[in-house]
């Protein structure tokens, strides 16, 4: 619990005397920028825990500092305090272990890749320690996401939707046990984004590893998730950590119920009250 | 019905360009045979024939002012001096050209290694860069006695020169191209730990590419310039000897025709880079048409 930015390697990933890690402990987060008018502070004192297996989502205005908090549970940013831990271990050793799939906003796709070459690429760089999948397995992650048939084509001659599920294979590819995502659908049409929510849905159900994801649609995140973590901005905290009561499998259907509505109130009162 | 799940009710997914709706995926044919040399034959007529009436309208402008042929010799003239002799013109012309050449590699391959080096420390770059950019500024003509002292008086002082050219345009470009990376590819890679080499190679040296090219249209001709300067210098070989040579027999027919030369040359030395271009970056924006 002592904020320190450095983290104990001596436990190895994965394990703690304890049992079962938690995929992601944070423990009193804060960081800050340095910017022309002195420092900005993105997170402030942020605690959250997700078990193994659990889907929660992050919902706050722009700049409330959860993509920096994704970042930073990435390894892609050290925080200025505070500790995470993945799984027990640093977020530099569960990457090292490939535990991390990340799809963000923009699919960052390779042009220059065809659309198997680059789910490949993900294998590739992942697989060299591990025994290597079969040649097959590229193929069969498109196929799960929809776009085997798309196998051969460019990223330049996809749309946005199909790019973004070639995102998704590729992350799923390398089998993480945490998956973070930080806006997966945001530069999507409305159509698209909604039909992607329902396949994440649906392949969260069958595959059930631990999921991070980050958002501004509340819709969104009370469909996906079993909870919901309430953001504010300057500086970054939690406002709240919403649990979600509804019934799995779930469908669009859920939309329109009332627990539902209930609780997009509820977040969306939360959210006003903090701007 | 194939289509289910992700792809229903997903506008764009069965419009996106080279693809078919329905159970196949189908790419949009290339052009046939025919289509494509109506295309290039499109874009190279109106420059020929503006360069034919050129020549015709200059023919007879000489012709009819009898303008004495030291001064401006008839094109017919130029002609006949490149099919009287044209072993000589083929000779000085390789030699140019591979001095070109071999400086335009030197100049790459020494600008790109720089280039990875700089991408990967600031301390470098701030270092390096000022006095790669007093190279650029130095006129290179004050440098070459140098390197005839230094690589004597064949093709050496030549490659040096053409090398020296190349060279910065192509620092310049790769370095930025190595930076020009796109940060969410980037952050992938970097979440899947993939270490500097994996990066180098995987991402940043596909993504410098439209910028070595950029770099190459503009070092090829310089390479060029800096082989026949040096030859001027030397007065050793290739095209800058012959037309010392020509120019002190008052020859300028010969003159003429070493200009044509040269400048066919450059001109198929651009579009063979084009054509590579076109090959290599099939992926990027500026080669798939809008």
């Amino acid at each position: 619990m002592t904020p320190s930015p450095t983290v104990d390697r001596s436990s190895p990933a994965g394990a703690t005397p304890e049992g079962a890690a938690a995929a992601i402990a944070i423990r009193g987060v804060e960081h800050t920028y340095a910017a022309e008018s002195g420092t900005v502070s993105a997170l402030s004192a942020v605690d959250l825990t997700i078990e193994a297996g659990q889907f929660v989502s992050i919902v706050g205005p722009s700049g409330c500092g959860k993509t920096t908090l994704l970042r930073a549970v990435a390894g892609l940013l050290e925080p200025s305090g505070g500790r995470i831990e993945v799984f027990g271990a640093s977020p530099r050793l569960a990457r090292r272990d490939r535990a991390l799939g990340l799809v963000t906003q923009d699919p960052g796709l390779l042009p220059w890749r065809s659309v198997q070459a680059n789910v490949q690429l993900a294998i590739d760089l992942a697989g060299s320690s591990a025994a290597s999948p079969a040649a097959g397995a590229a193929h069969g992650w498109l196929e799960r996401v929809g776009i085997d048939r798309y196998a051969g084509l460019y990223p330049g001659e996809l749309s946005g939707g199909m790019k973004q599920r070639v995102a998704l294979a590729r992350a799923l590819a390398v089998g993480p046990r945490l998956l973070l995502m930080d806006e997966p659908f945001g530069a999507l049409d409305e159509l698209s984004r909604e039909a992607m929510r329902l396949e994440l849905l649906a392949l969260w159900e069958r595959e059930r590893m631990s999921v991070l994801f980050v958002t501004h649609s509340i819709r969104e995140a009370l469909l996906l998730s079993d909870r919901v973590v309430v953001m504010s901005g300057s500086p970054g905290r939690i406002l709240e950590d919403v649990a979600v009561a509804l019934p799995r499998p779930r469908s669009d259907a859920l939309l329109s119920a009332p627990a539902f509505l209930e609780a997009e109130q509820h977040i969306r009162a939360l959210l006003r009250a903090g701007a | 019905m194939q289509e289910t799940g992700w792809l229903d009710g997903v506008p764009g997914a069965a419009n996106a360009p080279g693809v078919t709706g329905g159970a196949g995926v189908v790419r949009a044919p290339r052009a046939s045979l025919g289509v494509q040399l109506r295309r290039s034959l499109a874009v190279a007529l109106p420059p020929l024939v503006a360069l034919v009436v050129l020549v015709i309208a200059w023919e007879f402008w000489v012709r009819e002012r009898q303008i004495a042929e030291y001064l401006v010799p008839r094109p017919s003239a130029v002609f006949e001096a490149l099919r009287d002799d044209p072993g000589r013109f083929a000779t000085a012309a390789r030699e140019s050209l591979a001095a070109a050449l071999g400086g335009l590699l030197v100049a790459s391959l020494g600008a790109f290694a720089l280039a990875v080096v700089m991408a990967h420390s600031r301390l470098l770059e701030r270092a390096l860069y000022p006095p790669a950019l007093m190279i650029k500024v130095t006129p290179i003509v004050a440098v070459y006695p140098l390197f005839a002292i230094w690589f004597g008086f064949g093709i050496g002082p030549k490659i040096a020169i053409a090398a020296l050219i190349a060279f910065f345009p192509m620092l310049v470009n790769a370095l930025i191209g190595l930076r020009a990376v796109d940060p969410a590819a980037l952050d992938f890679m970097r979440a899947l730990d993939a270490s500097r080499w994996r990066v180098l190679w995987s991402l940043r040296l596909p993504s410098a590419l439209p910028y070595v090219f950029a770099a190459l249209r503009i070092s090829v001709p310089l390479s060029l310039i800096g082989a026949v300067v040096a030859e001027f210098l030397s007065g050793s070989s290739g095209m800058g000897q012959l037309i010392l040579i020509a120019n002190g027999d008052f020859d300028t027919p010969v003159l003429f025709g070493a200009i044509v030369v040269l400048s066919t040359l450059g001109v198929i030395l651009t579009a063979l880079v084009a054509y590579i271009e076109r090959r290599v970056l099939f992926w990027h924006a500026s080669m798939t048409g809008s």
